[in-house]
């Protein structure tokens, strides 16, 4: 690890001067101190620590995979792997004449289904509001659901998304992947389906590895099981 | 317990779309349970102790022996009681507070289990009779769940049990005193064995899984002892069974019990 | 208390303790972080014949909803011993002690977590005590903390402790189950490293002034080799083989 970049734990010291503490990191008198188990980078005039564990924080944008969980007569909530709870409401999916007496909300969402949904807003004060209302979110039909710390999808999707087109070229399995670690991956043949999740579930267990990529390279091209 | 979890519905008919084929998500025959590991003497400081893999789920069971004043009307036989209790470290549904139904029932079907094979041979463990006798208790704790903890604390206290030494007490002066270094391995009768199978649609499978679990329509638990003879059951769950699958339920509890037997007298043999 | 070995000696003339320690040595530590398929978070310890787990799960959402705190998560603690884990069988209903024990941890961990930045939720944290040898506190805290980094709780430091006391008119370091029972004075401390604060403190006995400087001292300095116990614990879990 070159001199940017330190592996910490709470408490460590990432650096002591007039740099700006960005994510994970406390200002503790000149000390700039990692408040996770992560990884600290120091940039020009801002420090940060990539956190590798802990649960999925909602940012706006985002898209997430979601498991209804319940309902009222106006809203779902979504469990999104995440410390609250998702919010959709019925509008978004029935449209603005929505009406509670009416429109069943059973009938479109029911408990157990999962969903792709976007963030729409987030701030601390609320649960966060998702939304299913675009062309490449809604509830998801086929393919298999597979869990994985919230804090390995980046290298899961890689440098330009290098990692996630190597998986699924080699597989011809379609991967959604959620920035919460929840994944959905379908694919016409098992084999397929067998080899992209353990692709994922190296991902997930080997991410601090430097030559990850090519060992997930070695296992997809190795035929039949390893 | 699994009841308040939502299990995706993905997952469901997946699981219901495999049986139809005649398998399993995690590639097990429906008669099949999944890999048993059993430690023995986890516990080094109670009187025996074992630590019980099911898949996923683990259980500890403790065994601590000492003298108790015998039930009234049994002044002539030792106590046994067995415990369960899931902790709320082993998913994030557990809650805190006295066990509700679905914990105690786990309780009261493991103990019966035991109690009702005559495993431990009680009227050995009198100390004086009427006054003082020996009490057994077999305490687990599932510290994971995933799915079947019929078997899992079952296995756990049985384990736990055959490798279990008690003291000594003599009747002196009105009361129990410990004979120092006289201890001898608990009066063992025979091996209770449970083995619950779930209903899902209209498949059997047994040891189901956590999926499994929270996908099953009902279940039925079935203990044998170590004469192949049927010496408890607890039906649960909200659906029914026919006459023949309950049948059928007791075949596979004899059969796959006789195996699960087996792996629990290596594990004592080679704890020892 | 009492009915202990009357002919057991503490404190020998070469300085060596009833269990072979000499009187700054602790007693064997072992900390593994992570274990439970589904935790958040856990860590299992073993100190000297303690053996706890614990399980950790949050932020989460509050039940019943009127516990919650609207600025800010809140922790909780919950200190368990099993009815194997002691001499004579426990009843599993949490006894006063436990109670007592769950509060003083949660007050020691209180000061090292972050939990503003999720206002309505918890942070729960479960001690399963399997086997108790004294000392279960300061394990337990011990392992509570490198549970909770392991969750990902943002914390400000971690907490380390360890059992300071007097035994045979001597300040020892890690006070196990005989010398408590015989031993004149027992000191639990629990110590964030970085901010060097003491963030648990008990004290059962009696000390001179001169004695109570020295036992916080000889308190100290095992937190600190319990801290590098617990900075190993998640570097062998997190950092595989490339330390930096």
């Amino acid at each position: 690890m070159d001199n940017k970049r330190k592996y910490v734990i709470p408490g460590d010291v990432v650096t002591t001067g007039p740099f700006r503490p960005e994510q994970n990191v406390e200002l503790q008198g000149n000390k700039i101190i990692s408040t996770t188990i992560g990884i600290s980078e120091i940039y020009d005039d801002s420090v940060k620590v990539i956190p590798l564990t802990g649960k999925y924080i909602p940012k706006i944008n985002d898209l997430v995979i979601g498991k209804v969980i319940s309902h009222t007569s106006l809203s779902w909530e979504l469990d999104i792997n995440s410390c609250y709870v998702g919010f959709l409401p019925a509008q978004d999916v029935f449209g603005r004449d929505f009406s509670a007496h009416a429109d069943e909300l059973t009938s479109k969402l029911k408990s157990g289904d999962l969903v792709a949904a976007r963030i729409a807003n987030f701030d601390r004060t609320r649960d966060p509001l998702v939304t299913i209302s675009d062309r490449d979110l809604g509830k998801i039909d086929t393919g298999d659901l597979i869990k994985i710390s919230p804090s390995k999808v980046p290298r899961l999707i890689g440098k330009r998304g290098t990692m996630i087109q190597m998986i699924e070229m080699a597989t011809d399995a379609a991967i959604t992947i959620g920035q919460n670690g929840w994944v959905v991956v379908s694919c016409e043949t098992p084999e397929g389906l067998l080899k992209a999740k353990k692709a994922i579930e190296m991902v997930n267990e080997k991410a601090h590895v430097a030559n990850l990529t090519d060992q997930v390279k070695e296992m997809l091209e190795s035929k039949g099981e390893s | 317990m699994a009841s308040t979890s939502v299990l995706d519905e993905l997952k469901k008919s997946q699981i219901i779309e495999l049986l139809e084929q005649g398998k399993r998500v995690d590639g097990r025959a429906l008669d099949e349970p999944r890999e048993i590991s059993i430690e023995i003497n986890a516990i080094p400081k109670a009187n025996g102790s074992a630590r019980v893999r099911l898949g996923e789920t683990e259980v500890i069971c403790g065994v601590k022996i000492q003298p108790d004043r015998p039930f009234p009307d049994m002044g002539d036989k030792g106590i046994f009681i067995c415990t369960a209790e899931l902790l709320p470290l082993s998913h994030p549904t557990v809650e805190t507070g006295p066990p509700g139904p679905d914990v105690i029932e786990l309780a009261r079907v493991v103990d019966r289990g035991i109690r009702e094979s005559h495993m431990i041979d009680v009227s050995q463990l009198v100390i004086e009779k009427n006054k003082s006798v020996v009490g057994v208790f077999a305490d687990n704790v599932v510290i994971d769940y995933d799915g079947n903890l019929f078997d899992a604390c079952s296995y756990a206290a049985t384990a736990a049990l055959l490798s279990s030494k008690t003291p000594k007490w003599n009747w002196i002066d009105d009361a129990p005193t410990l004979a120092e270094g006289e201890e001898t391995p608990v009066p063992i009768a025979t091996i209770p064995v449970s083995v619950t199978m779930g209903k899902i649609g209209n498949h059997i499978v047994v040891d189901p899984n956590g999926d499994e679990w929270a996908s099953m329509d009902s279940r039925i638990t079935i203990t044998t002892d170590s004469d192949g003879n049927i010496c408890a059951l607890q039906k649960g769950g909200h659906d029914g069974f026919s006459q023949d699958e309950i049948n059928q339920c007791g075949e596979i509890s004899v059969r796959v019990g006789s195996k699960i037997r087996d792996k629990l007298k290596q594990a004592q043999t080679e704890g020892q | 208390m009492g009915g202990r070995d009357a002919t057991m000696v503490l404190l020998d003339e070469n300085g060596i303790r009833c269990d072979g320690r000499k009187v700054d040595e602790p007693r064997r530590i072992m900390i593994k972080a992570g274990g439970l398929k589904n935790a958040d978070g856990s860590a299992y310890i073993e100190f000297g014949n303690n053996k706890i787990l614990v399980g950790v799960f949050g932020p989460r959402d509050v039940h019943p909803k009127h516990m919650s705190n609207t600025d800010t998560g809140i922790l909780r603690v919950r200190y368990h011993m099993e009815p194997f884990s002691v001499g004579e069988r426990k009843n599993p209903a949490p006894s006063r002690r436990e109670i007592e024990i769950s509060k003083v941890i949660k007050e020691a961990l209180e000061p090292a977590v972050m939990l503003g930045k999720f206002p309505r939720t918890a942070v729960d944290v479960f001690i399963e005590v399997l086997q108790a040898d004294g000392g279960t506190r300061c394990a337990a805290l011990s392992a509570a903390s490198v549970a909770l980094a392991d969750a990902g709780i943002p914390m400000r430091d971690m907490v380390a402790a360890c059992a300071a006391g007097k035994v045979a008119d001597t300040i020892v370091l890690d006070v196990n189950n005989e010398e408590d029972q015989a031993g004149q004075a027992d000191m639990p401390i629990g110590y964030m490293p970085s901010l060097e604060k003491i963030t648990l403190l008990q004290l059962d006995g009696v000390l001179t002034p001169e004695e109570y400087k020295k036992c916080v001292q000889v308190g100290v300095d095992g937190c600190k080799i319990v801290y590098d116990i617990q900075k190993k614990a998640l570097q062998d879990k997190y950092f595989g083989n490339g330390a930096e």
